[in-house]
């Protein structure tokens, strides 16, 4: 078996050569939903920062304790809790976001990426290996939402974190904000991504 | 006719309006990944659709009878250990989530067994996909929009019967289904068309779902006018 | 047998120990944060009814009671039910307050819709929920819409118009979100041919 990488690559890695959204195509729904705005990417990256955190490192403490066959089992109760507990601390603390995101944060429980780190890192490594990955894999989320919402409320209402940046003279593209927006961005910014590793990839050869 | 107004409505509205891959953007990994061929596209469709029904009915029943306050199962075993009031107001609405999930996986289990056993022919068109679909948005998403009109709304009297969730369920399976046999269409297409190297694969992908999303706003307003025609 | 169910709950003591923690967490988080939730709830209405029911300034919210009722409405052999806020103060009522939801543009539109104490006139009208489209429908949300509905007449039911309103009952429609506007004022209408009646009449009262 091949070796398993040490908690420092686990963090590096989630940034960028595993961006979770532009690399593995994961939690796509979040990624197009909740983007039309950078306070609403903000919650959201930050909910599945806690979650995907606190999964991995009860995952970790238990691993050696899993059976192959109940093992998802054990993955899915842990995410639906933590999930449940993001969604209440939202309702109670940031009601408005709460109800802007709507759906959005319960979905997290089926979000591919935290249910996917579990099974490859959190279950096999240690405690500190397991929060490096979920740090790392959140920080590479994280980045891919704001890119997503940045330039989709830029150009959609000129307004940055709803703080006017470009001049008023600006048409505003609604067609960003609106769901097709969420598809051209995501859609455009995955084929830059990819221009861009093929360009360095080649000059390293 | 008001009632068969109503489910008419909700069944356009969760099919096109607010198509759920298009609009809500639930179910995309699938819609993604197996959009390669249409009929693979029309069985994963179809597999969705049938899980997205009976995970619904689970659901539905679930939260109408044990999970909000004054359910009936619930406040009947509580009475056991409480005084009558209070066990009218015990709230397990907390437990929504966890309770969902696994009555998703439990109903793909069932299906799955159910399937494989009395419809072989219908396993081999569909059955490969059975798995994957305990993890797909849009059926989660699906029994959490029948909870929003069931649980914690204004008016108890209002909310959402069983038939109106399984409308909701089997037209938002059938819209998931239409844009994800449109998109394969396209994609049979584009095999023989010059993407450019990098938009190869997911990309192209996306940027045609905007399109087809685009396509899919014409239908925004629609109900306005029929809600005013029938109602 | 016995043997053999043993063997499985040994098998899942993990999911079981595990099942129990959680669920007390969570029976924990309730506890702590559900009052915090309600009042969340609560709060978005209670802030606005003071300029819902056209408070003068200094008196604002001051001594004024605010009850919760229900009302019931029978039409077409179907029960109707309404969430009607009563303010009132020293005894007599100062205005009604009526949360109603309607469809729109692109989903549900919700309104909080204030009256006068004998439903004669629109005394405030707030969008508290709407998904309409940004920049044309939900400019709903926008005072230049929201204030045509002050003091407006419940006697002649609201029409949203294209072209600029002449007749007693009109509200100029937003530009580019004429179904919006007019969802609205299907909103307000529905309300009023329902409970105008009812609440005017003074039948109930708390």
């Amino acid at each position: 078996m091949a070796e398993l990488p040490t908690p420092t690559e686990r963090f590096l890695q989630g940034i960028l050569p595993e961006n979770p959204v532009y690399r593995q195509l994961l939690g796509l729904c979040p990624t197009l939903a909740v983007t039309n705005n950078m306070k609403s990417a903000v919650t959201m990256a930050a909910a599945v920062a806690f979650v995907l955190f606190c999964a991995n490192i009860i995952i970790s403490l238990i691993r050696d304790l899993l059976k192959p066959h109940l093992r998802i089992v054990i993955f899915t109760l842990t995410i639906a809790t933590f999930v449940t507990i993001v969604d209440k601390f939202l309702a109670a603390y940031v009601y408005s976001m709460s109800k802007e995101l709507g759906p959005y944060i319960p979905l997290i429980i089926v979000n591919c990426i935290i249910i996917c780190r579990c099974e490859v890192c959190a279950s096999k490594q240690n405690v500190v290996a397991a929060a490096s990955d979920a740090v790392g894999q959140s920080l590479g989320f994280a980045l891919a939402l704001f890119s997503i919402a940045g330039v989709r409320e830029i150009l959609g209402t000129g307004a940055f974190f709803e703080l006017q940046i470009l001049p008023s003279s600006w048409p505003n593209w609604i067609i960003m904000v609106l769901p097709p927006g969420a598809f051209f961005t995501l859609g455009l910014l995955l084929g830059l991504v990819n221009w861009l590793s093929n360009r360095s990839g080649k000059k390293a050869t | 006719m008001e009632f068969i107004a109503e489910i008419f409505l909700i069944a356009i509205g969760a099919a096109l309006i607010n198509n759920f891959v298009l609009y809500y953007f639930v179910g995309i990994c699938p819609f993604i990944g197996v959009s390669k061929e249409v009929e693979t596209a029309i069985g994963m469709g179809f597999a969705v659709t049938f899980v997205m029904v009976i995970a619904s009915f689970i659901s539905w029943s679930i939260t109408t009878f044990i999970l909000i306050p004054g359910a009936p199962i619930s406040s009947f075993v509580a009475g056991f250990f409480l005084t009558p009031e209070k066990a009218a107001s015990i709230d397990l609405t907390i437990l929504s989530y966890i309770v969902y999930i696994f009555a998703i996986a439990s109903s793909v289990q069932f299906v799955e067994m159910f399937v494989k056993k009395s419809y072989p022919l219908l396993y081999r068109s569909f059955g490969v996909f059975l798995p994957l679909i305990t993890t797909n948005c849009a059926i989660l998403f699906a029994c959490l929009t029948i909870m929003s009109n069931v649980a914690g709304i204004d008016n108890p009297e209002n909310a959402w019967g069983l038939s109106k969730a399984i409308t909701l369920a089997l037209f938002g399976g059938m819209g998931f289904t239409l844009a994800i046999v449109i998109m394969s269409g396209i994609r049979e297409e584009l095999n023989f068309a010059d993407v450019p190297e990098p938009f190869k694969g997911a990309a192209i992908t996306l940027i045609i779902a905007g399109i087809l999303a685009m396509a899919f706003m014409g239908f925004t307003g629609v109900d306005s006018g029929i809600r005013r025609l029938l109602l | 047998m016995g043997k053999f169910k043993d063997n499985y709950i040994v098998k899942a003591w993990l999911v079981l120990s595990i099942a129990l923690i959680f669920g007390s967490s969570l029976a924990g988080v309730e506890i702590v944060l559900k009052p915090k939730i309600i009042a969340n709830k609560l709060n978005e209405t209670l802030s606005l009814i003071p300029y819902l029911i056209q408070e003068k300034e200094k008196e604002k919210s001051q001594n004024l009671k605010i009850t919760f009722n229900k009302v019931e409405i029978e039409k077409n052999e179907r029960k109707i039910f309404y969430n009607v806020i009563h303010t009132s103060r020293d005894g007599k009522t100062a205005g009604w307050v009526v949360k109603s939801k309607g469809p729109g543009y692109a989903d549900k539109v919700e309104l909080l819709i204030g009256f006068d104490p004998n439903m004669k006139y629109i005394t405030g009208l707030f969008v508290i929920d709407q998904k309409e489209t940004p920049g044309l429908g939900n400019k709903i949300i926008e005072n230049n819409f929201r204030n045509q509905f002050l003091r407006i007449n419940t006697e002649n039911s609201l029409v949203a118009v294209k072209t600029g309103k002449r007749h007693p009952g009109e509200i100029d429609a937003i530009t580019g979100a004429t179904i919006s506007s007019r969802s609205v004022c299907d909103i307000v209408n529905t309300v009023v041919k329902d409970l105008k009646q009812p609440l005017g009449s003074g039948s109930i009262k708390k």
